[in-house]
């Protein structure tokens, strides 16, 4: 099958680098694939990872159009940032394809859509959620509350899911609005990782008593590292002998704010920007512990979980949703509704105890490999590609009848109508 | 050319509209054409079926046609580059019934969608219709209220005029047509009475129901008038009917507010016979004129009467009123060849 | 009882799809039945296909006690008691997928438009209280791609008492449109082969002008003129009566057809032997070789010895005949079996 895939490609991006792994697994397997770029103009001329493909630019429309003409399926790369996105939205509401959806959680990605759109977005917000969730969502003035107020409300699932023709998404927490949206085939399939170059450290404390816990990744409010830090500085035995790095993009204020924590709770805090390639690799290798909290959890997989998982280091998670799915014995789960006290009893056992880290760590990481695999995801995505187009023309169908009836004046709810769409229920039976 | 003609189907039943459309399907192959008729199964009930069945007319995909003829909603919603609708019936039920709440669309929200829905899709089809015709003054008349749409009006013509040619002048009054109380022959029946000892009444046609006819069976026994009133109270083949007009003196027909000129009133004309009607008959006094073509009473048994008593007073008198009815049809120029012509243009 | 038969048409395209049903009315009608024939249009492109089966899906026979379905997508209607007479798939998704008749390509979105119709025809058909087919050829289809069974039931001819068997001149008479896959040409290239004087006539009408240029062509390139008859038209039923009436035999030879053909039921009724070929299709279900006919090798040679056989050795020629009336019986080619199992 020609693919045709719509994705971030530079380097900054954790989507790009999965989306690589996937492409380079359909070649593998037989397939062709062309990537479109679907970051912002300003960002094309970023490196990328190494498709080693052909690459075409999202904003090149005679270059999309001729591959479109010949392709036999679409996927689009999904994540809840905008800048990143750019294309893949220019794009999909035209031209149908399979979503890869790394975020339920979307409602960033829409509101930066919307800016320029907002009658039309209006009525989407109205159409999914009602006039009173429409009215709110733009009335927000900070990231904390608009994450707080819309991440129950207004995740923006359901639209994303409502252009595809097929949704693929790493995991079931947030998969019922995935299936209100889409008509189409719906799967969860294990999101395809892998940490190079580390799959046989095992070994890489450097033996010095010191205990390393590692937090990766923009370092939002909802990482919980506040939360890691009390918990360091409450314990009488991790105190003295922890160090706590964290990697990733941080803001000047939020420096400001933790480290002025840790230096109220003593604790040895080491803030490093974000960074990539063989420092990361290196900042993972040194570490005894990795903590991946996420609360509230928006992601459908966690890349930085699973990256850690297969450097074979012990995992410290928010047993909630995607985490929740992971086995129970190849990672430490904290319950949220006792974050403090469980986060410092499983820092104190991890700390004190090198053989559990070492089983944990080996249990993660096997468990890791034989499921985040590119072969597999390559596979359940050329899969779904025929499961689409066995639906796409029943689909096709009734998106042509529904605009006949709404070109008439008729509402979504005459379609769906006993008598309109019951004798239609053959077309779902296989 | 290949001209389809589309219409609505309503299961096992066969009615005028249908006998339209399979003379119209006659003619056009008369006039060197060829041409099918395709009926299109409609079922409006409940009304919240409708929706689907516009969409099953609108999905259909027409090949190796044309020039589509279409007749009523929602066969004329099919899609066709050269359409000419020829408008027997919108769905009343969302126009002027539904404004007297003679309507099978349900109140408040749902029932205004499906009219809205409805009156789109009329105009869809009007607009992308090269021409309409109606087939009454009364369908051209709400099509421009309600819709908006100019139309001509195009009088169906008579199926087989040859039936109706070379009668005599009998000696009774006929009344064809289907029996019941709109079409009011009980008045006729009263009317007997204030006629004179000459005067001659047949009334022959299907009752609507048993009860229509019992009624008139025995208003005829009642008022003793069985010697003068004959009834044959059944569906007409059609040459007896034809044989019923060409042998009356005059032919008597008062509907209540009837659209149209009426068949028995132009099959009447065109087989010369003088014409009685009544003032609230409608479309009727189209063909009726009072003391030219025939003669139109007052809505009362004891003017009619008279009126009835005039046939046979003065025969001569008929005969003339008679030979004007049948040019004043002619006049009117409603016959099949000219009908094709016009639907074609 | 209330019978509506259902099918799809081309307008103002006539053949056999529509006889079945139009003679079909006529049958029931004289048993007594009030009978309502739906005629609604069908197109078999890719991108519609779904539209259109949509819209039947809409269509409301409940006034019908019975439906009976013919002619995709016509089978898509719900109806409590649907009875299926199915004449043919839509092919070009079925048994023409892998042919060269296919004019689209063999892409995913296609493999998906393909797959999707099947899994709908399979609800569909499993809907009907019983399925009949014209044929063993589309029963066979039937049970391979969609894995329902199915009763052959033979479509008759109308008014079959018209013919008769009245002489047995020279002649072996070819009733039927001239098409290049009916091969009235393979039947002039083997006269030119025989070595007795066996003549043939050939009638028909056809869609363009080409394939009878080419056939003349062929009868004066072969020297043919005064032993081929040709009449490039739709000759009336009282003459085709005539000519099967007073033919030696008969020859009906199409290419892979999916049933046996009016033309050699028509022969049949008037006692004349068949003669057709190997790879005929749904012709070998009536004529078997020596039977009620000859099935010859779809080449020159074979066929002119088998046009030889049929005037050199008349008696055979005739119980042949003889035999092709009794093989209608056998098969049960008639209007009152038809209706006593559509109306079981």
């Amino acid at each position: 099958m020609n693919f045709v895939m719509f994705t971030p490609a530079l380097q900054a991006s954790a989507i790009g680098r999965m989306a690589c792994m996937v492409t380079r697994a359909l070649m593998a397997a037989g397939h062709t694939v062309t990537i479109v770029r679907a970051e912002a103009d300003a960002l094309l001329t970023e490196p990328v990872h190494p498709f080693e493909t052909e690459l075409v630019a999202w904003n090149d429309a005679a270059r999309v159009h001729a591959l479109l003409a010949k392709a036999d399926v679409l996927v689009y790369q999904i994540g809840d940032n905008y800048t990143f996105h750019r294309g893949c939205m220019e794009w999909l509401p035209h031209a149908p394809g399979l979503v890869c959806l790394h975020d339920f959680f979307i409602a960033h990605l829409f509101w930066a859509w919307a800016e320029d759109r907002r009658p039309e977005a209006t009525s989407i917000l109205s159409n999914w959620y009602g006039a009173d969730v429409a009215r709110a969502f733009f009335s927000h003035t900070d990231s904390a509350s608009f994450i707080h107020a819309t991440h129950r409300t207004a995740p923006m699932t359901e639209w994303i899911s409502s252009m595809a023709i097929g949704v693929i998404t790493h995991s079931n927490w947030g998969i019922d609005r995935v299936l209100d949206g889409c008509a189409g085939p719906v799967q969860v399939v294990p999101l395809p990782y892998d940490a190079p170059d580390m799959a046989d450290a095992r070994d890489p404390a450097l033996h010095d008593g010191v205990f390393r816990v590692l937090t990766v990744g923009n370092v939002n409010p909802n990482k919980r590292v506040a939360s890691v830090i009390r918990a360091i500085g409450a314990s009488e035995a991790l105190r003295p002998v922890t160090r706590y790095r964290l990697v990733g993009a941080i803001v000047p204020a939020m420096v400001v704010e933790l480290s002025s924590l840790a230096r109220n709770s003593q604790v040895n805090l080491v803030i490093s920007d974000q960074v990539e390639g063989p420092i990361l690799t290196s900042a993972f290798e040194e570490s005894d512990v990795i903590t991946c909290l996420r609360f509230p959890s928006l992601e459908a997989a966690s890349a930085s979980a699973i990256e850690a998982m297969l450097c074979g280091k012990p995992v410290i998670v928010t047993d909630a949703n995607f985490y929740s799915e992971i086995p129970d014995d190849c990672v430490i789960k904290i319950d949220p509704a006792d974050e403090a006290g469980a986060l410092q009893r499983a820092l104190e056992r991890l700390c004190a105890d090198p053989a559990l880290r070492a089983e944990l760590g080996a249990r993660g990481q096997a468990w890791a490999r034989a499921t985040f695999r590119a072969d597999h995801y390559a596979e359940r995505l050329a899969g779904m590609a025929v499961d689409a187009s066995r639906a796409k023309p029943v689909l096709d169908a009734i998106n042509a009848l529904t605009h006949t009836l709404s070109n008439w004046g008729a509402s979504a709810d005459l379609l769906n109508a006993a008598h309109t769409a019951g004798p239609l229920a053959l077309f779902d039976e296989r | 050319m290949k001209v389809l003609i589309v219409n609505n189907m309503a299961p096992f039943v066969w009615g005028g509209a249908e006998e339209l459309a399979a003379n119209l399907e006659k003619n056009l192959v008369l006039a060197g054409h060829q041409a099918e008729v395709m009926r299109i199964p409609f079922q409006w009930e409940p009304a919240a079926r409708i929706a689907s069945q516009m969409l099953m007319v609108r999905a259909l995909e027409l090949i190796n046609v044309d020039h589509v003829i279409a007749l009523k909603f929602p066969a004329y919603l099919i899609r066709h580059p050269k359409k000419t609708l020829w408008l027997l019936h919108q769905y009343r039920q969302a126009y002027d019934l539904f404004d007297v709440g003679q309507t099978n669309l349900p109140p408040g929200a749902e029932g205004d969608q499906l009219r809205r829905v409805i009156r789109n899709a009329d105009n869809e089809s009007f607009r992308e219709s090269r021409k309409i015709f109606t087939n009454s003054e009364v369908t051209r008349q709400r099509l421009a209220k309600y819709n908006g749409f100019d139309a001509e009006v195009l009088l169906p013509p008579i199926n087989d005029p040859s039936l109706f040619e070379r009668g005599q002048q009998g000696d009774y009054i006929f009344a064809g047509g289907r029996i019941n109380s709109m079409k009011r022959q009980s008045m006729l029946i009263d009317a007997m009475v204030h006629a004179g000892p000459t005067t001659r009444l047949l009334i022959a046609g299907p009752p609507d129901s048993p009860a229509d006819g019992a009624a008139l069976a025995s208003k005829v026994a009642a008022l003793g008038l069985a010697d003068r009133v004959r009834l044959d109270l059944r569906f007409l083949p059609r040459e007896t009917y034809a044989e019923y007009v060409r042998g009356a003196a005059a032919v008597a027909y008062l509907p209540f507010d009837e659209d149209s000129l009426g068949y028995v009133t132009m099959e009447a004309a065109l087989a010369g016979k003088a014409l009685i009607t009544t003032s609230d008959s409608g479309g009727i006094l189209g063909l009726v004129k009072h003391r030219e073509t025939g003669w139109v009473a007052e809505p009362n048994p004891a003017a009619l009467g008279e009126v009835m008593g005039e046939v046979f007073s003065q025969p001569h008198r008929t005969a003339e009123r008679g030979a004007a009815a049948r040019e004043l049809w002619l006049s009117m120029d409603i016959n099949w060849p000219a009908t094709v012509e016009r639907l074609l243009r | 009882m209330k019978i509506a038969l259902c099918s799809t048409f081309v307008p103002f395209l006539y053949g056999g799809a529509r006889n079945i049903v139009d003679w079909l009315r006529t049958m029931l009608e004289k048993e007594g039945h009030e009978v309502e024939v739906v005629y609604l249009p069908q197109l078999d492109a890719p991108d519609l296909l779904f539209q259109q089966m949509a819209a039947f899906r809409w269509i409301d026979l409940s006034a019908a006690d019975r439906v009976i379905c013919f002619r995709p997508q016509a089978h898509l209607i719900d109806h409590p008691h649907k009875i299926l007479w199915f004449i043919h798939h839509v092919r070009l998704f079925y048994d023409l997928y892998d042919s060269p008749y296919r004019d689209f390509p063999d892409d995913l979105k296609h493999q998906g438009i393909r797959d999707a119709l099947v899994a709908a025809d399979n609800v569909a058909l499993r809907e009907a209280k019983h399925i009949f087919t014209n044929s063993r050829v589309v029963s066979d289809r039937l049970a391979k791609y969609n894995q329902v069974d199915s009763e052959v039931l033979y479509p008759p001819v109308f008014d079959a008492a018209r013919f008769y068997c009245g002489n047995y001149s020279d002649e072996v008479v070819y009733v039927c449109r001239l098409e290049h896959h009916k091969r009235q040409h393979l039947l002039i290239e083997a006269l030119a082969l025989t070595q007795t004087p066996v003549r043939v006539r050939i009638c028909g009408s056809s869609a363009g002008p080409v394939y009878p240029e080419e056939l003349l062509a062929l009868v004066a390139r072969l020297g043919l003129q005064d032993r081929v008859s040709m009449d490039n038209r739709w000759i009336t039923e009282d003459e085709k009566v005539d000519y099967l009436a007073n033919c030696l035999a008969a020859a009906y030879l199409p290419v892979d057809e999916d049933s046996y053909g009016y033309p050699s039921v028509e022969a049949s009724h008037a006692a004349k032997a068949i003669l057709t070929t190997t790879d005929s299709g749904g012709v070998l279900e009536l004529v078997s070789d020596g039977v009620n006919g000859y099935v010859a090798e779809p080449t020159p040679a074979a066929l002119a010895r088998a046009l030889d056989r049929l005037y050199t050795e008349r008696d055979k020629t005739m119980a042949m005949g003889v035999a092709a009336r009794a093989r209608l019986n056998e098969l049960n080619i008639s209007w009152s079996h038809v209706i006593k199992r559509l109306l079981a």
